[in-house]
C-alpha cells in the first residue's frame, strides 16, 4: 500500500518532467524521423508523399551536403587547440595566485557575453583594412620587412589576410570541389571562425572543468612526485595529465559533438555561410533547405543523418577512449 | 517538502495567470492589425497616418529582418499565427508566398471596390502584385535606380554635371577622373559606389536575362549577361573605379535600410553611387549635402531595374475582410502622397506622382531632381523569375559564384556557365517534386511528359 502511494507520488513528480520531454523532445524528434521519409515541402502545390529513403539517396548525390560536411569538420579542426588552450590556463588560474579570481571571470568573461554580440566584435577585428588583426599583422610584415625580402627572393609578396573575405584555408580546399589545390592555401574565413572559436572556447566551461578535475588531484600524489625529484614536466605528464583523463575523454566527446552541430551562428551572423558557401556547415545547411527552401523533409533527413554521424563518432570516441582511461 | 512544491506549483500558475493578463491588448473598441514589413521610420508615419485616418483600427508593426523575413511569415501564417498583413519584395518572394497558400486572392474584392490595378499602377511593380492574372499583392512603392552625383564633389574637382542619355565609355572616363587617392595610392574616394547585388540591374542594362521568357530555364550564361556580369567586375578590378569586396568591408556595409554604400556616398567617399529615390530617407539626414540625379548610362537598350513592396493579405487571418481597408489606404492619396513627400521610392499609382508636389516638394526645394525618377519608371522592368525553381535556391547558387566572381576568383564566363548548368538541375530536380509546375512545364516547352 505505502509502495503504492510513493510510486504515485514520484510519478507525480515526474510528470511534469515526462510531459515536457515528451512534448518538447521525443516527439519531435519521433515526428522528424517520419517526415525525413516524406517529401513534406511548405509549398501547397508539392503533394504530400511518403517516399522511403529517397531523401537520404538523394543526400548522397548532393554536392553541396559533402562540401558542407568537409566545411564542419575544417571548422573542428580548432578542438585539439582549443582543450590544449583551456587545459594550460586551468592549471595556471589553479595556482595561488593574487586576485586570481579576477582573472578566472576575466577568462570566462567570453562564454556568458552575448554570442552575436562577440561575433559581432570579431567582425570588425577581421576587417581587413582598418581591423586590430591586420593592423598587427601589417605592423609586422613591415617592421620585418618581410614583403621587400619575399620580393627579392622571387616571391609575389606577402600580405595581410582578407579573413572573412577570403576561401583560402590552411588545407588548400577547393571551394567547388572535394579536392587540394595549391591557390587556395592561406588564411580565410573558416580559420578566421576557428581562431574565433578557439579564443571563445578556451576560458569556457572546458577551463572550468580542468580547473575542477585539477583541485581534485590528491596533493600526496603530486607531494609523493616532487620526493621523487620530479620536475614540473615529469608531474604534468605522469600525475596531472593521468588524473585528468576522465575529463579530457568527457571534453573531447563534447567537443565533437558541439563541432558536429555547431556553426550556425557564425555563419547567420558574420558570414551569411560565405563567401562561396565556405562557412556554410551542416546546421546551417539544414536551416537553409528548411526555411529558406521550405523542403522540411530534406531538412530532416539531414538532421537525421547529421545524429548518426555525431553518434558513430561518439561510439567510436567512447571505445578509443574508455581504453585509455586508467580508473 | 509537499507543501513547498506544491506552494512553488501554485505560484507559478499564478504567475502566468498574471502574466496572460499583462498581454498588451488593442486600445478598447480597436480592431488590431499586424503589419509585418521592414522597420524604418517612414514606415512608423505610414501606420501613423492609417491610425489616424481610420481610427477603428489599431494597426501595428512586426518588423521584419531583411534575410529571414520570409519563412517567419510564412511558418506563423501556416502556423495559425500570422500577421494579418505582410510584404513582399518582388515576384519571387509573391510566388512564394502564393504556391504556400497563405496569400489571399483579392481579384474580386479590388473589383468589388472599383480599384483598377493594371489600369492605375506602373507596369513595372505589377509583377510583384499579380501571378497568373489573380491579384494577391498590392503594389505599395515602386523604385527605379538612377546614379546619384554629389555636386560638391564634382565642383572640387572641376567636372561638369552629366546629363542623360549618356553611354557608359563617358561614365567610366569622368569616373576615372573623380577618383581620388591618398598619399599612400589607395583610393580615399571612388568615383562611382555600387553594392555587388545590383547586379540583376547590369544584366538588364546589357539585354541579358536571368531566366528565359517563360522561366523554363536559366539563361544566365547568354553572351549578354556574361558581359554585363565583366562589366561589373571591370569596373573593380580594371578601371578602379567601384571598391572591391575588401573595399566594401573597409565601409562595414550590414546591408538594408541605411546600409554601408548609403551612408558612405552621404559621407562623401563617392562621388557617383548607383541606387534608388528611397536612398533619400538616409541622405536628408546628411547637412550640405549638395545632391543631382542622372539616369544610368546605357547603350542600346534602355530598361532599368525596378522593384518595389506590395502589401498580401494573410489568407488564414480572422480580420482579412478589415485588412482589405489597409490595402484601400494604399490605394489612396493620402498614402501615396506621403510615400513621395517621405521619399520612400515612389508612389505606386501613376497619377500621384503627376503632380506639383512631386516635383517640387515645400519641404525639400533643393530636391529639384524628381522628374528624372519618374522619367526613368517607365523604363523600368521587374526581376526575371522562374515558377519552375524556388528563388532562393536559385539565389544561393548564383551568389556563390558571384562571390567567386567578385572575389576576382573565377573567370566570369566559367562562373555564370557553372550557375546556369546548377540552377537547371535545381529546376529539374523542382519538376520531379511538383506535379503541378511538371504539367506545366512541358505545356510551355512543348515537350513530352515522361512516364
Amino acid at each position: 500500500m505505502r509502495r503504492r502511494h510513493e510510486l504515485r507520488a514520484a510519478l507525480g513528480f515526474l510528470l511534469p518532467n515526462l510531459i515536457g520531454f515528451g512534448v518538447f523532445t521525443a516527439g519531435p524528434v519521433l515526428f522528424s524521423l517520419a517526415i525525413s521519409i516524406s517529401n513534406w515541402h511548405l509549398h501547397r502545390t508539392v503533394a504530400f508523399q511518403w517516399i522511403a529513403l529517397r531523401n537520404f539517396v538523394e543526400l548522397l548525390h548532393d554536392r553541396d551536403f559533402w562540401l558542407y560536411s568537409i566545411n564542419t569538420a575544417y571548422l573542428m579542426l580548432g578542438i585539439p587547440v582549443a582543450i590544449a588552450g583551456s587545459l594550460f590556463l586551468a592549471i595556471v588560474l589553479s595556482q595561488r595566485l593574487r586576485g586570481i579570481v579576477v582573472y578566472r571571470t576575466l577568462f570566462y568573461l567570453p562564454t556568458f557575453t552575448s554570442g552575436v554580440a562577440l561575433m559581432l566584435l570579431w567582425k570588425a577585428l577581421y576587417n581587413p583594412e582598418f581591423g586590430a588583426l591586420n593592423a598587427a599583422i601589417n605592423w609586422w610584415l613591415d617592421s620585418l620587412h618581410l614583403n621587400e625580402l619575399v620580393q627579392a627572393l622571387g616571391g609575389g609578396g606577402v600580405s595581410a589576410p582578407t579573413w572573412l573575405l577570403s576561401t583560402k584555408n590552411m588545407l588548400g580546399l577547393d571551394v567547388e570541389q572535394i579536392r587540394i589545390i595549391p591557390g587556395q592555401w592561406g588564411l580565410g574565413a573558416r580559420d578566421a571562425l576557428i581562431i574565433m572559436g578557439i579564443w571563445i572556447a578556451i576560458g569556457g566551461n572546458n577551463m572550468l572543468l580542468y580547473l575542477a578535475g585539477v583541485s581534485n588531484i590528491p596533493p600526496e600524489l603530486v607531494e609523493a612526485a616532487q620526493l621523487d625529484g620530479a620536475g614540473r614536466w615529469a608531474i604534468f605528464r605522469n600525475v596531472t595529465w593521468p588524473q585528468l583523463a576522465p575529463t579530457t575523454f568527457f571534453i573531447v566527446v563534447m567537443s565533437f559533438i558541439g563541432g558536429l552541430q555547431g556553426g550556425f551562428e557564425q555563419a547567420r551572423v558574420m558570414t551569411l555561410g560565405g563567401p562561396a558557401g565556405t562557412t556554410t556547415t551542416i546546421s546551417y545547411y539544414i536551416y537553409t533547405k528548411a526555411f529558406e527552401e521550405f523542403q522540411i523533409g530534406y531538412a530532416a533527413a539531414l538532421s537525421w543523418v547529421l545524429f548518426s554521424a555525431i553518434f558513430v563518432i561518439t561510439m567510436i570516441n567512447w571505445r578509443l577512449g574508455h581504453k585509455e582511461l586508467h580508473y | 517538502m509537499k507543501v513547498f512544491f506544491a506552494i512553488t506549483f501554485c505560484v507559478l500558475v499564478l504567475l502566468s495567470v498574471v502574466a496572460w493578463q499583462m498581454k498588451p491588448d488593442p486600445p478598447p473598441g480597436k480592431i488590431p492589425l499586424v503589419w509585418v514589413s521592414d522597420d524604418n521610420p517612414a514606415r512608423r508615419q505610414q501606420i501613423a497616418l492609417f491610425n489616424q485616418l481610420h481610427p477603428e483600427y489599431d494597426l501595428r508593426l512586426d518588423p521584419r529582418a531583411s534575410t529571414a523575413g520570409m519563412e517567419k511569415v510564412m511558418l506563423q501564417s501556416l502556423a495559425g499565427v500570422g500577421p494579418d498583413v505582410f510584404d513582399a519584395y518582388g515576384p519571387s518572394e509573391l510566388d512564394a508566398f502564393v504556391r504556400s497558400g497563405i496569400a489571399w486572392d483579392i481579384t474580386d474584392e479590388l473589383a468589388k471596390r472599383g480599384v483598377d490595378l493594371e489600369g492605375e499602377v506602373w507596369p513595372a511593380i505589377l509583377p510583384t502584385g499579380i501571378r497568373e492574372e489573380r491579384v494577391y499583392g498590392f503594389p505599395a512603392n515602386v523604385a527605379v535606380d538612377a546614379i546619384w552625383i554629389n555636386k560638391d564633389l564634382f565642383d572640387a574637382a572641376g567636372e561638369r554635371y552629366p546629363e542623360g542619355p549618356w553611354t557608359w565609355a563617358e561614365f567610366i572616363e569622368l569616373a576615372k577622373r573623380l577618383n581620388v587617392r591618398d598619399a599612400r595610392g589607395r583610393i580615399k574616394q571612388f568615383g562611382f559606389l555600387c553594392d555587388w547585388w545590383q547586379w540583376p540591374q547590369f544584366i538588364m542594362l546589357f539585354g541579358g536575362h536571368i531566366y528565359s521568357e517563360d522561366g523554363t530555364r536559366c539563361v544566365i550564361d547568354s553572351p549578354e549577361a556574361i558581359e554585363a556580369i565583366q562589366f561589373m567586375r571591370d569596373l573593380m578590378y580594371k578601371h578602379h573605379i567601384m571598391p572591391t569586396p575588401v573595399d566594401e568591408a573597409t565601409m562595414a556595409t550590414m546591408g538594408g535600410w541605411g546600409s554601408g554604400t548609403i551612408t558612405y556616398f552621404g559621407a562623401g567617399k563617392g562621388a557617383m553611387a548607383l541606387g534608388g529615390r528611397w536612398w533619400l530617407c538616409t541622405l536628408r539626414d546628411y547637412e550640405g549635402l549638395n545632391l543631382g540625379v542622372v539616369e544610368i548610362p546605357h547603350e542600346e537598350e534602355r530598361i532599368y531595374r525596378a522593384y518595389g513592396r506590395a502589401t498580401i493579405i494573410n489568407r488564414y487571418s480572422p480580420r482579412r475582410e478589415d485588412a482589405l481597408n489597409f490595402l484601400l489606404y494604399q490605394a489612396g492619396k493620402e498614402y501615396n502622397d506621403l510615400i513621395n513627400q517621405q521619399a520612400d521610392a515612389l508612389a505606386a499609382i501613376v497619377r500621384y506622382n503627376y503632380t506639383p508636389e512631386f516635383l517640387h516638394n515645400p519641404e525639400h526645394p533643393e530636391e529639384d531632381y524628381n522628374e528624372v525618377w519618374r522619367d526613368v519608371v517607365k523604363y523600368g522592368r521587374s526581376d526575371d523569375w522562374s515558377p519552375f525553381v524556388n528563388g532562393q535556391t536559385a539565389m544561393r547558387i548564383l551568389n556563390k559564384q558571384l562571390d567567386l566572381v567578385k572575389s576576382d576568383q573565377k573567370p566570369v564566363p566559367k562562373a555564370m556557365r557553372d550557375a546556369a548548368r546548377e540552377v537547371n538541375e535545381e529546376i529539374a530536380k523542382t519538376l520531379e517534386m511538383d506535379p503541378s509546375l511538371r504539367i506545366k512545364y512541358y505545356r510551355l516547352t512543348g515537350r513530352e511528359r515522361p512516364e
